[in-house]
């Protein structure tokens, strides 16, 4: 093995910093670059996704769970929105603690805003799923 | 609402992607016209479809 390949493999391996760092960055969005001194990637990514989700909120968005309780397979077509919202990190347990975006309020449904939300809500999930993924490639070497 | 929707994704795909600063802020300049563009095309697709 050459000492090129020697540098390429330990640029690919990840050590548990970099584990740590991705599980920050999910957790509280933003914090994986705001670990590394990243604080203009840190506002910027975890600043997009801490606007969409709080304005998710305020436009009356839902936000989704499984409970089994739904007939049929309606419980099964709630997993992967679910999915999208739990990638907020802390702000989904967080809304779910206060009573917020989770109650099925007719008032709520009935607002123009309510679609806007919900798709709000859902993107700002998935947003931070990528930028947990790009704290995690810049803490192991694979990005500039 | 589209346009902010269009806006915090481009923010984040810019960021995301590319070498440069230059070359991620024109990537999202790209991405945002491309949202745009796209979302009042399909607006106007699903107008005039009448159901």
């Amino acid at each position: 093995m050459s000492k090129d390949d020697n540098t390429e493999l330990s640029r690919q391996t990840s050590s548990s910093r970099d584990w740590l760092i991705g599980v920050a960055g999910w957790f509280f969005p933003g914090a994986g670059h705001l670990i590394q001194g990243n604080w203009w990637r840190a506002l910027l990514m975890g600043g997009t996704v801490w606007i969409a989700f709080v304005a998710g909120i305020m436009m009356g968005g839902r936000l989704f769970r499984y409970s089994g309780t739904e007939e049929g397979m309606s419980s099964l077509l709630q997993i992967p929105p679910m999915i999208a919202n739990l990638g907020a990190g802390l702000l989904y347990p967080a809304s779910w603690l206060i009573g917020v975006g989770f109650t099925d309020d007719p008032q709520l449904a009935a607002r123009a805003t309510f679609e806007y939300g919900t798709t709000f809500l859902l993107i700002a999930g998935l947003l931070n799923y990528l930028c947990m993924l790009d704290a995690f490639d810049i803490s192991a070497g694979r990005k500039p | 609402m589209m346009a902010v929707f269009a806006l915090l994704a481009a923010v984040v795909f810019g960021a995301v992607a590319k070498d440069t600063n230059k070359e991620r802020v024109l990537y999202g300049l790209k991405i945002f016209g491309e949202f745009i563009i796209i979302g009042l095309a399909l607006a106007w697709l699903l107008y005039f479809i009448p159901f």
